[in-house]
């Protein structure tokens, strides 16, 4: 049986993907914090959960606005790079490789804008 | 002491569920058998026994007895061995489930299709020890290129452990990979823009998600998780001279 | 070989008989029967990852409760706080605990940093997880 050797890279720039998991990972990971601490430890409720009006009190506050903006946009990304890493561990071909990564960043960019549109809604109510 | 009055080892009967395959259409199935051992009999020499009273038919690699060749590699209890020093003993005291190491093709009983674990490798598939090229004679034209480089066994026992490629077989597996950065670590002259390139790709190192099976099952102190780890350092530290 | 066609590489990788593998191909990753500890953390990992997804979506779509008004918040927080829901808030703890810090493990020895230490910074997130976990779950649970 003719062994064929290992062939030269087929999906190149796995590193890119790699880098940007971890980065969004570590970025995730301060920010939940902030996050969590902020919506279940912060108010004196059952839960730490914040009533409608706290909400727009709470988005409407500028410098909580761009924290949970970026908050927003980091755990979509990092939720689309582990999804890529699962669905590519599923014996994909290229092609179904290449679209996957293209209809899941698409689902990222659709939900980062719904989720702008959403919180900016909320905080011009407040 | 006077060997010829030291007591004879006590001689138990264990039973061996072993996986029978023979191409013949049938899927793989569990054959047990009774097998008297002693203390320090090994799974290889329980295999032995069978195939020499029980059944000429059993087909299972070994060659050296002593972890040097990694033949005989297989799952015993669900876990990667080298059955030439595994005992018998030390497996509890139930029934000892022996099967193939898993992830590459199966040919019969206990053996694989090792074609497909060689297909992984960067390089001419790696064959020859520094240590055992004899600096006296004259060597062949390019034996260099199939030089391996000496921990690795080539067991295949890495790539059984591996949770990843159980899940898909395009990903090249801890041994190919230790061995690219053995390449790298050793510095043999190795084209490192060529070995880094082939490295850098979503099959091979990056597919990794640090498991740690393989050097668990590796029973030759490779460490393959940890080299892959150390290839992925060389590939963040010189990603712009890789690309 | 075309070098960009993984077909032709599974192809070659192939042989006559079967493959056996600890579980079927694309779950095989969850199965951890006789696999050690870095193994059980990447299916726990990766299980809690997916539920994250999940909740993420989730997440979005009670928000947007809050675009209908006070009445319809009210209504979500009655039972947002009921002990099973208060529970469920537990459960995502969890799952972000242990996914958040098993990933900075793997993120930290997947770039070579200390990987001989691997199993002593499982272990070492673990018990933080473990730790904040019970405070945080005694917090949300005590606070009805």
């Amino acid at each position: 049986m003719t062994v064929a050797h290992s062939r030269p890279p087929v999906t190149p720039g796995g590193s890119r993907a790699w880098r940007a998991t971890a980065l969004s990972g570590v970025a995730v990971l301060a920010l939940v914090t902030v996050h969590m601490v902020a919506h279940h430890f912060v108010v004196q409720s059952v839960g730490g959960l914040r009533s409608y009006r706290q909400v727009l009190e709470y988005i409407g506050n500028p410098v909580i606005f761009v924290i949970e903006s970026l908050f927003l946009v980091v755990v979509t990304w990092h939720a689309m790079l582990g999804l890529r890493s699962v669905l590519f561990d599923l014996g994909l071909s290229e092609t179904s490789r290449r679209r996957a990564s293209r209809a899941l960043a698409g689902l990222g960019v659709a939900t980062v804008a719904y989720g702008f549109a959403l919180i900016g809604i909320l905080a011009s109510r407040s | 002491m006077d060997t010829a009055t030291l007591p004879e080892p006590a001689t138990t009967t264990r039973t061996l569920r072993v996986s029978r395959f023979s191409r013949d259409g049938r899927p793989p199935r569990f054959e047990e058998f009774e097998v008297p051992v002693t203390e320090g009999t090994t799974v290889l020499e329980a295999l032995r026994w069978i195939r020499v009273h029980r059944d000429a038919a059993l087909g299972l690699r070994h060659s050296c007895f002593h972890a040097s060749c990694g033949t005989c590699g297989m799952r015993v209890n669900g876990r990667e061995v080298l059955a030439c020093v595994t005992d018998v003993a030390s497996l509890g005291q139930g029934p000892v489930t022996i099967e193939p190491i898993a992830n590459l093709p199966l040919l019969q009983d206990l053996v694989v299709d090792m074609a497909s674990f060689y297909a992984r490798f960067p390089l001419p598939p790696p064959l020859v020890r520094t240590s055992e090229l004899v600096s006296a004679s004259e060597l062949p034209e390019g034996i260099d290129a199939h030089e391996r480089f000496e921990d690795c066994i080539e067991c295949g026992l890495c790539l059984s452990a591996c949770p990843v490629v159980a899940t898909d077989e395009t990903y090249v597996g801890p041994a190919a990979l230790a061995y690219a950065q053995r390449l790298l670590e050793e510095d043999r002259g190795a084209d490192r823009a060529a070995i880094l390139s082939w490295a850098d790709d979503d099959n091979a190192a990056w597919r990794c998600h640090a498991a740690f099976e393989c050097t668990e099952a590796c029973p030759s102190d490779v460490r393959p998780a940890e080299r892959i780890m150390a290839l992925r350092r060389e590939l963040v530290l010189h990603r712009e001279t890789v690309r | 070989m075309n070098p960009n066609d993984l077909d032709a590489i599974r192809d070659a990788r192939r042989a006559p008989g079967p493959v056996l593998r600890k579980a079927p191909g694309p779950v095989a990753w969850f199965d951890v029967r006789r696999r050690r500890a870095g193994s059980v953390a990447f299916s726990i990992s990766r299980l809690a990852g997916l539920g994250l997804v999940f909740y993420l979506y989730l997440h979005l779509a009670v928000l947007s409760l809050l675009l209908r008004g006070p009445g319809a918040w009210g209504s979500f927080l009655r039972v947002a706080t009921t002990p099973a829901l208060l529970g469920m808030d537990v459960l995502l703890l969890f799952g972000l605990l242990v996914h958040g810090l098993n990933g900075l493990r793997v993120a930290l020895i997947g770039t070579g940093v200390a990987p001989d230490r691997q199993k002593a910074l499982l272990w070492t997130v673990m018990t933080v997880a473990a730790i904040l976990l019970l405070y945080g779950a005694l917090h949300i649970l005590g606070s009805r």
